[in-house]
């Protein structure tokens, strides 16, 4: 696994449908051998950046480059890339291993190979047994796997997955989610999967793109995008996170003070050039994860402001207050994620308590 | 109590009747005549009047007399040929409606089917006027130097019949073969060229075995509306052109025989469900859902 050369890349890609565009001046590559998952909301671009790079539909500017060579316009059924549709698109008048197969028969490989490569697959993916079945005998979590092994047996460059798990339940969804982690480490393939679920894309990514209204908002691996987020979207869209307004203080080394309604925060700016290049006073947002708020204790400097726990809301292992903060303990919500403990919460709803977080556990973002 | 006890059962007398209603419909309007009919198959008919005992003389006179089984199987090799025309000529135009988009596609559809609004009557004379002696068919082709002189070839024999018969039944064929085109997923085809196929292979692998059910339906359509038409073979079949219906008709009308007329319609009967049954069991689809 050559994970540092480019497979695909995709410069200055755009697409408009008719007038309306969805896709601005896109750049993106794609490692070999890596799972790229891009993810956003609905009308994000997330699927339109799959099905320009499955040649399901044309660009309207910019190019793709497979390899250093251009594919832009190579037509769909000479691309070495296939795709898992949303909806799987098994052909319903086809056994298992018919469809499995389809991709090896339209290229004349001998009888007796296909059946090889079918019954190959069909282990792979745990299907052996259901060789004869047609589509509809199948339960939705084995048409998927089906949609998947008819993708991989043609040894494609790249895997497109588009939404697939969108249709199971929630079991069945983890389940998938391993299985196709475990799959793709073994069959080495590159896999670009397409989501709106953030959780999926966390629990299945090398790295993760997430894309907003048509542009690429941040390109990084789960733990970066989940605690260096370098914009407002990402920071509000990447799990649950504490955003406070305010205006950036002069840099302090690796860290940077911001005034706010809460006082003055102070978080680190490490690996995070541009928050080190902005001017003072300028707007930005203190970030921190509600499982790094804390109650303050003696030793907290900085970072120290009190709040008023308004609603305490036990989650399991952990339990979640919200607490209102800033002018009179009311203008600011914020989210503080504890571990649950069998003996009952330490905090009380309505009590007003001091908080804190760590400056090394909060972050900024430019407004 | 009793009050809503009363408005329920009154609403389930209402239920019952409507149930049956639903089923006495179809008994008394279709399966009542059609029992009549077989009934009546079992009399015969003497110096015009209908003797009402039980013989089965009219089965006995069509499998034996030498006239009526080639005008049958003649017939049914006739009707099968048109099911064949029609879905030939039908099969491009239903498929090239499906590539069409949105509006247009609606609408050029519309336009195959408005013939069917016509009188059935008109569109024959419209056609016969067209295949015949003097018609734009042979002026046509004399013009086009295909034919030295005017050809009748085309009307007052079978293949009148089954040219017109084609033409007036072309719109029962295109109906169901572009319904099951279009019931065909996009992204099934987009799967196709995914994995690597070609247009042709795509067409011959997914579109048309899925389509085949609309063909197996279009099929026995028009092979049971061409069976059954009389005026067809009437109006431009000549002399030649002698079908099963024209007996038929003829046995109600001119020979006024009708236990042997329902003797007859028995057989046609018999075939119709033939062909019914057959197109409805290549009808099915393998698989249902994607």
């Amino acid at each position: 696994m050559s994970q540092n050369t480019d497979l695909l890349t995709l410069r200055s890609v755009s697409k408009s449908y008719g007038t309306v565009p969805v896709l601005h001046d896109i750049d993106l590559s794609i490692r070999d051998g890596e799972f790229l998952t891009v993810l956003g909301p609905s009308g994000s671009g997330k699927t339109t950046v799959l099905r320009l790079i499955g040649g399901l539909e044309p660009l309207t500017a910019g190019e793709i480059r497979l390899d250093g060579q251009d594919i832009s316009r190579m037509p769909i059924n000479k691309r070495p890339f296939n795709t898992v549709f949303q909806d799987y698109a098994l052909f319903p008048h086809m056994t298992v291993s018919g469809n499995v197969g389809y991709g090896l028969s339209v290229r004349h490989i001998k009888r007796k190979e296909i059946a090889r490569r079918v019954a190959e697959a069909l282990e792979l993916v745990q299907l052996g047994r259901f060789a004869e079945r047609f589509p509809a005998q199948l339960s939705g979590g084995q048409r998927q796997r089906v949609a998947l092994a008819r993708a991989l047996i043609c040894q494609p460059r790249l895997i497109l997955l588009d939404e697939p798990l969108a249709a199971l339940d929630l079991e069945l969804r983890r389940q998938m989610q391993e299985f196709l982690k475990s799959i793709q480490r073994e069959i080495k393939t590159t896999f670009l999967f397409v989501t709106h679920d953030q959780e999926e894309a966390i629990g299945m990514a090398d790295r993760i793109c997430v894309m907003q209204a048509g542009h690429i908002r941040q390109l990084g691996t789960p733990h970066e995008l989940y605690y260096k987020p370098n914009c407002e979207f990402v920071a509000r869209f990447f799990g649950e996170n504490n955003l406070v307004a305010g205006k950036l203080g002069p840099v302090q080394g690796e860290q940077r003070p911001i005034e706010t309604a809460l006082g003055r925060l102070v978080c680190s700016i490490s690996d995070q050039p541009h928050l080190k290049t902005a001017p003072d006073g300028a707007s930005a947002f203190a970030a921190f994860r509600p499982e790094a708020l804390r109650l303050a204790d003696a030793n907290d400097g900085d970072n120290r402001f009190s709040g008023t726990i308004a609603d305490l809301a036990f989650a399991g292992s952990s339990t979640v207050a919200t607490i209102m903060a800033g002018a009179d303990n009311a203008a600011q919500r914020l989210r503080l994620r504890m571990p649950s403990r069998i003996d009952g919460s330490i905090l009380k709803s309505g009590e007003t308590v001091s908080l804190s977080f760590a400056p090394h556990e909060g972050h900024l973002v430019l407004a | 109590m009793s009050g809503a006890g009363s408005t329920h059962a009154a609403e389930r007398r209402l239920s019952q009747l409507i149930t049956v209603l639903a089923f006495a419909m179809p008994v008394v309007f279709v399966l009542v005549p059609l029992a009549i009919f077989l009934v009546y198959s079992f009399f015969s008919v003497d110096q015009g009047t209908i003797v009402h005992a039980p013989t089965l003389g009219n089965y006995v006179r069509f499998f034996t007399d030498p006239i009526f089984l080639p005008v049958f199987w003649n017939t049914i090799v006739l009707c099968v040929s048109v099911a064949v025309i029609c879905i030939l000529l039908a099969y491009p135009a239903a498929y090239f409606l499906t590539t069409l988009k949105g509006r247009w596609r609606y609408a050029l559809l519309m336009l195959l089917l408005v013939p069917l609004l016509m009188s059935y009557v008109i569109k024959i004379y419209a056609i016969r006027s067209i295949l015949g002696l003097n018609g734009f068919l042979n002026k046509a082709l004399v013009a086009l130097g295909i034919l030295d002189q005017p050809s009748t070839l085309f009307v007052f024999n079978m293949n009148a019949i089954l040219l017109t018969l084609s033409l007036l039944l072309i719109p029962f064929a295109i109906l169901p073969i572009f319904l099951s085109l279009e019931r065909i997923p996009q992204t099934l085809l987009r799967a196709s060229d995914d994995l690597g196929a070609s247009g042709l292979q795509t067409f011959l692998r997914i579109t048309l075995p899925l389509s085949l059910p609309g063909v197996a339906s279009a099929a026995s359509f028009v092979f049971v509306l061409a069976i059954g038409d009389f005026l067809t073979p009437q109006m431009v079949g000549g002399i030649s052109g002698f079908t099963f219906g024209r007996i038929l008709y003829s046995q109600f009308g001119t020979a006024y025989n009708w236990p042997f007329g329902a003797a007859l319609s028995v057989a046609l009967a018999i075939v119709v469900i033939a062909a019914i049954l057959i197109g409805e069991r290549f009808g099915r689809s393998r698989g249902t859902s994607v």
